[in-house]
């Protein structure tokens, strides 16, 4: 999977689950900016696990990212070191 | 407590199998529309030998924020859209930090239940999203609504399978009669699973000898009468006292005079005309009314073969033979949770249109049920006070009496 589909899966998903208006999808986006508070972060997290089938949680250190292009990077990361 | 407080009506919302809105229930209801439907998914599910519900229209949601609206099953859907009408017949632009809220459903959501034990048992408990959490407690409905509405008061979920609407409404006339409360919203709410039907399956008290043909399928005191038909949906109303009333100058549809709940212990699945007609006279006894005063019962009667004698008979008893009854279940099913204020809202509509539905489906008496004067076809009758009963699976009873204000 190459980035350009895991951006594609991961602003599919922001869309149609937590409704976030596609304008707001910018790599520079922090969950602030999307409006979503912890709940929603959490189900986030479970939403790419399932998605991706990589582990966020056990992977996941404070500062891993802080922004929309973060967590792209990030799920490209665990992607690639689950090959 | 001696002065009592008058407790009436002026709010009512409904989100029934017909749509949205009060208006849109009592116009199909009056013009003998039935919403009973055939359902593959029942017919797909062994062992449920009944194939037909009645459920309610898509309905577009979005209106609820989804910051409220995330944590809401479909019963949570209905209650809101529900209240919000009846907030807004009552013109009560946003609800007072002391408006109680009172609602019930018989269980929480199933399909949500379902989800999670699913996960539960694939030993996926970690893949089960907060949202889940919030949707399966018992009281979704009352902390989803109180939350989308920003209710501040008291909020109460009482559950009392198919008497819940009613035993919801009940208790907060009480609370206002005796001065605890001045003003609420009250009801139930239920959203439709195929278990349902396969509840009353293994009871063998779901309809199964119309699934060909639905639309006859429910038909209460009906000499060919063969079950429960199961429904969904939600109806709220907002009551407050009298003076609460005359002082915003609110626009009073009814008043609730009278009220009581009782217990069947003689058989949890069976109930007995003894225990209901002792709640009908409790209730006319909280009214000070006589049977005389009483112009309509329109009763719970499901359609099953030995409820709607037992009901029938404690009400011929209670009023005597030339009592007008009808049953709204032949039209909309078995709303369980919701019925009792559904069919509350319903008749008290018909009353201030001076106009009834009968009886749909009630082609023959059954000979057992043909013991009071039953409404079977739409007529134009006058009421002032009717009856509402709801006897509940279980042994919960419950019956209320509706007056016009005066």
């Amino acid at each position: 999977m190459n980035k350009e589909e895991i951006i594609q899966k991961v602003n599919a998903a922001l869309m149609k689950e937590f409704e976030i208006p596609e304008e707001k999808l910018v790599p520079t986006a922090t969950f602030a900016d999307m409006q979503v508070d912890s709940l929603d972060v959490v189900d986030m997290v479970i939403t790419f696990e399932q998605t991706f089938k990589i582990d966020i949680r056990n992977n996941y250190k404070p500062g891993s990212f802080t922004n929309l292009g973060g967590l792209y990077d990030f799920i490209e990361k665990l992607i690639n070191e689950k090959k | 407590m001696v002065d009592y407080h008058r407790v009436v009506i002026t709010g009512a919302g409904a989100v029934s199998p017909y749509g949205a809105g009060v208006d849109t229930l009592v116009e199909n209801l009056l013009n003998n529309v039935g919403a009973v439907q055939f359902v593959q998914e029942l017919k797909d599910t062994p062992f449920i030998n009944s194939f037909v519900a009645c459920k309610v229209p898509e309905i577009d949601f979005t209106f609820i924020p989804r910051q409220y609206r995330r944590y809401m099953t479909k019963m949570s859907l209905y209650a809101v859209m529900a209240c919000q009408e009846a907030l807004k017949n009552a013109s009560i632009e946003k609800p007072s930090d002391d408006t109680a809220l009172y609602i019930g459903s018989t269980m929480s959501s199933i399909s949500s239940w379902l989800e999670f034990t699913k996960k539960y048992f694939d030993k996926e408990l970690n893949m089960v999203k907060t949202m889940a959490v919030f949707q399966v407690l018992n009281h979704s409905p009352l902390a989803n609504v109180a939350q989308a509405l920003d209710m501040k008061g008291p909020g109460y979920f009482v559950s009392n399978a198919c008497a819940s609407s009613l035993t919801n409404i009940g208790l907060a006339y009480q609370m206002i009669k005796a001065g605890f409360i001045k003003r609420a919203l009250c009801g139930g709410t239920e959203e439709y699973h195929p278990i349902f039907t396969g509840c009353f399956s293994i009871l063998n008290a779901a309809s199964t000898n119309f699934n060909d043909n639905p639309q006859k399928a429910s038909r209460p005191f009906d000499k060919d009468r063969c079950g429960i038909v199961c429904s969904e949906g939600c109806a709220m109303l907002y009551i407050e006292s009298l003076e609460s009333a005359l002082e915003r100058k609110a626009n009073i549809l009814a008043e609730i005079k009278g009220f009581a709940t009782n217990t069947e212990t003689k058989n949890i699945a069976h109930p007995s005309r003894d225990s209901m007609q002792q709640c009908i006279q409790m209730a006319l006894n909280d009214a000070k009314l006589k049977t005389t005063d009483i112009d309509l019962v329109n009763a719970h009667a499901t359609s099953t073969v030995a409820g709607d004698i037992e009901e029938v008979c404690a009400i011929g008893n209670v009023f005597g033979k030339d009592i007008k009854v009808n049953s709204l279940k032949g039209h909309i099913g078995h709303s369980m949770a919701a019925c009792g204020s559904m069919e509350l809202i319903s008749i008290m509509k018909m009353m201030l249109k001076n106009k009834v539905a009968g009886t749909l489906n009630l082609d023959n008496i059954d000979e057992q049920c043909n013991v009071v004067n039953h409404i079977r076809s739409t007529q134009e009758i006058k009421i002032n006070n009717f009856v509402k009963n709801s006897f509940a699976l279980g042994g919960t009873n419950a019956s209320i009496v509706i007056g016009r204000y005066n």
